[in-house]
């Protein structure tokens, strides 16, 4: 309740300063994202990748991108899991701290995008907790609430694999948070135009 | 590390000129592509839009590469998966020649050329592939088996109107040939032929040709002593001669005599050699027919020094249109053709008054609103036009305004030489009203559009339909802008021009007859253009400015785009377009019949059926006008 009388005087990381202080202006480049964690409980789970593209003027910017694995290993410590998987990837390996710290420069004031946001954005608000920093203050959209907006339909949620069948949008047999982030671009843009959004 | 890219890299690998590339190489490349999604009938590029700084990749779906001519869409390819397009920026400087239209829901990879050039430059087998796309002409679908891989035309040269003109064309040609009997001496025959100055002479018997000789024969038979000069003229004429009916096209003259090899056509009346003859085509006429083509007539007025060419020329296009329309060809056409020309003829006497008055202070932009906004003048109507000049600092302003006002007087004086009339109501550039600085424009504009109905006197809808004609494109873009910004939700607005479109009084009776003028020097005439060309001309303004749509101003060209961006009422939108070229028709052979703007029809003179198809053409009018009121629910104003 009185959270933010704790934090009135709280000294934060430079890079939380320079992030807060992007927000003077408002921003026209969209941050599709996407995480892949360990579980479905922000206070317990840790995000193990991050896949992120910039959408700007409509169209998809590849170059524009964040991509990398977190190697959690207290969290896989404490739970007394193998993460060898994660070793052997090829992706870029960060650690938690440095990852959400690149990502949190990355995003900048972009509006955020994603397939049920509301979560990817509590799992890096509690990471951000941990670096002693505030919550994420861009503006979100979600894509399922797109297609449900845009559908008249208020009583379904949908997958995001049922969301690219809707628009036709191929399906691959690779799985990664960037390739899910990827597809809600596309799917993004799709709904984007079909919305009028500008 | 780019997961995607990847992928990319991966799918791009399987087509050309990609294939020739590492691995490495295209990851490399798909890091700076650009992803974009394209809605079904999206337009990627059009004709003459500035080039982009990428080229195209198919990644799904299917675009549709066309050229527009006269609002109908030539398919010139479809691309695929995976195949390239809108490669023009390689190559060339200019505007993209073909429009690009997604047919489905398409994604395709914008690959940014300062990105592809050094692997191009590094290739010869990428350079090789990219040159062969941009220079092969696939126009004719046939063709497309030959090609090796898939090769996407980006360099179309449609087969524009001007050859397609020489169908129609007609040629004129000498109807009083010489002529002869078979009994007479080469010798005199020869002699005729030098005094009268003509190269051919035809052999007849009762008017009924029997052959030809020309000055070859004279050379190869007598010349050469294989015949005395005394000899009977049966005996070197060529025969049979090739003979046409009357009124051949210049296409077709031109093959007749490249399939015979011969240098003359003999024209008889039923076009064969048992009927009189009428007359000699010599190829000499068919250099003159070209002559009279539509790019050869700009190609003059591009070296006109004097209003008094310009005339000619102008001339030289009403004979130009009133054979076009008695060939039936369509109107659509007619108006693309002239309208260049008449373009061309403005922008020449611009340049006149600019060569007189020495070079602009400041970079200006002519536009020409109204009827050859629309690019629909054919006949010689009154001229309109605003001069727009870019903000120069206040001490100067006089100055260069009173240079501009100089140059507008000047041109529009050339102008009415030439044959137009000034406009009565003073729209031109030379009127101190319409001449002004980009800034008086732009609050002019602002003002008509947001306070309409206010000082409203001197707005008339015609200032919404320009097209530049000379100098800084980049202007005319402003205006547009101007324009487009202030259309944008602007109810009150729409409720004027709707009003003021629906306000034209209605060319029938309530019992279908014509309403025709009651007094004056027309009087029982039809006025054609207030009662029927000009509500349909305000109707597609009106939804052309609603529809944000830019760049389309002829107004069939209107009712067509129209029908394709509101599908709902696509069947009015064409009706109406239909009816469009019909009325003007109308007008037109009115017009070109009694040398006039052709706004006033007399009816008595129409034959019956005309009477009916002209009454016919007024029927959409209504459901156009119907939609109007249920889509802007005009209320403030009327």
């Amino acid at each position: 309740m009185l959270d933010w009388l704790k934090n009135i005087n709280k000294e934060y990381p430079e890079f939380w300063k320079t992030y807060v202080s992007k927000f003077d202006k408002k921003s026209t480049r969209f941050v599709v994202l996407s995480t892949e964690t360990s579980g479905l409980n922000p206070n317990k789970d840790v995000i193990l990748s991050i896949g992120s593209f910039a959408v700007t003027n409509d169209s998809i910017a590849i170059g524009d991108s964040f991509e990398a694995v977190l190697l959690q290993y207290k969290f896989f410590h404490d739970n007394g899991l193998s993460n060898e998987f994660l070793v052997e990837s090829k992706m870029k390996k960060l650690g938690e701290s440095d990852a959400i710290k690149s990502f949190i420069e990355f995003i900048g004031n972009s509006i955020l995008v994603g397939h049920h946001i509301d979560f990817d954005v509590e799992m890096i608000n509690a990471a951000l907790e941990r670096l002693d920093c505030g919550r994420l203050k861009n503006e979100a959209l979600d894509v399922d609430v797109m297609h449900r907006k845009l559908n008249d339909i208020n009583d379904k949620q949908f997958s995001l694999d049922e969301l690219c069948t809707a628009y036709n949008i191929p399906k691959s047999d690779r799985n990664s948070s960037a390739e899910d982030a990827y597809k809600t671009a596309l799917l993004f843009l799709k709904l984007k135009s079909r919305l009028g959004i500008k | 590390m780019n997961t995607i890219a990847e992928h990319i890299a991966d799918f791009l690998k399987e087509y050309p000129p990609f294939n020739h590339l590492t691995f490495e190489e295209l990851s490399e490349i798909a890091i700076s592509i650009r992803v974009v999604n394209l809605e079904k009938h999206k337009i990627l590029f059009q004709i003459n839009d500035l080039l982009h700084d990428s080229f195209y990749v198919v990644a799904s779906g299917v675009i549709n590469l066309s050229v527009i001519a006269d609002a109908e869409e030539t398919l010139l390819n479809k691309c695929n998966e995976g195949d390239i397009f809108g490669l023009r920026p390689f190559f060339a400087k200019n505007n993209y020649m073909m429009t690009a239209k997604a047919r489905e829901e398409s994604i395709v990879y914008a690959i940014p050329i300062a990105t592809f050039r050094p692997f191009v430059a590094n290739n010869s087998e990428v350079l090789n592939f990219l040159l062969e796309s941009f220079a092969v002409n696939t126009r004719n679908p046939k063709d497309k088996e030959n090609l090796i891989g898939k090769l996407i035309s980006d360099n179309v040269f449609y087969s524009d109107q001007q050859s397609e003109m020489q169908y129609f064309q007609s040629l004129s040609y000498n109807t009083s040939p010489l002529k002869t009997t078979v009994t007479a001496i080469a010798k005199d025959v020869a002699q005729l032929m030098t005094e009268s100055l003509k190269n051919n002479i035809v052999v007849c018997d009762n008017n009924i040709p029997l052959g030809i000789i020309t000055d070859t024969d004279m050379r190869s038979k007598i010349a050469t002593g294989r015949y005395p000069v005394t000899v009977s003229v049966d005996k070197i004429m060529s025969s049979p001669v090739i003979t046409v009916v009357e009124n051949v096209s210049l296409a077709e003259a031109q093959l007749l005599m490249l399939k015979h090899n011969v240098t003359h056509l003999c024209v008889t009346q039923d076009g064969t050699d048992k009927s009189d003859v009428k007359g000699i085509i010599s190829e000499h006429d068919l250099i003159v027919a070209q002559a009279n083509n539509p790019g050869v007539l700009i190609k003059e007025i591009k070296r006109c020094q004097s209003p008094k060419e310009l005339k000619q020329i102008r001339e030289r296009l009403t004979d130009l249109i009133q054979t076009s329309i008695s060939k039936n060809i369509p109107l659509s056409h007619i108006f693309n053709i002239a309208s260049e020309i008449n373009l061309a003829i403005i922008k020449r006497s611009v340049e006149l008054s600019i060569l007189d008055l020495g070079s602009p202070p400041a970079r200006f932009a002519w536009l020409s609103i109204g009827s050859q906004g629309r690019k629909e003048q054919l006949l010689l109507t009154d001229q309109d036009s605003i001069l727009i000049f870019e903000d120069v600092a206040a001490e100067k302003y006089r100055e260069v305004k009173d240079y501009f006002l100089r140059l507008g007087k000047r041109t529009t004086a050339t102008l009415e030489k030439i044959g137009y009339e000034l406009c009565p109501n003073g729209h031109m550039g030379s009127n101190m009203l319409w001449c002004k600085s980009l800034t008086d424009w732009t609050k002019q504009y602002d003002s008509w559009m947001n306070t309409p109905g206010e000082n409203s006197n001197d707005l008339s809808s015609i200032f919404f339909d320009y097209e530049i004609t000379f100098g800084e494109q980049k202007i005319e873009d402003a205006i547009g802008n101007v324009v487009f910004k202030n259309a944008k939700n602007n109810t009150l607005f729409f409720d004027f021009l709707g009003n003021d479109a629906l306000r034209k009084n209605s060319p029938l009776t309530f019992f279908k007859n014509f309403i025709v003028e009651e007094e004056g020097p027309n009087k029982d005439k039809f006025d054609i253009k207030t009662r029927a060309l000009m509500p349909l001309i305000d109707g597609s303004r009106l939804f052309i400015l609603n529809f944000d749509i830019r760049g389309i101003n002829n107004t069939f060209q209107r009712f067509k785009q129209l029908a394709i961006t509101d599908p709902k009422h696509a069947e009015i939108y064409l009706n109406c377009g239909e009816a469009f070229l019909i009325l003007s028709k109308f007008r037109t052979l009115e017009g070109l019949k009694n040398d006039n703007s052709g706004q006033f029809i007399n009816l008595n003179e129409l034959s019956k059926i005309d009477r009916e198809k002209l009454k016919n053409a007024l029927a959409p009018m209504r459901e156009l006008e119907e939609l109007i009121k249920s889509k802007f629910q005009l209320t403030q104003f009327s």
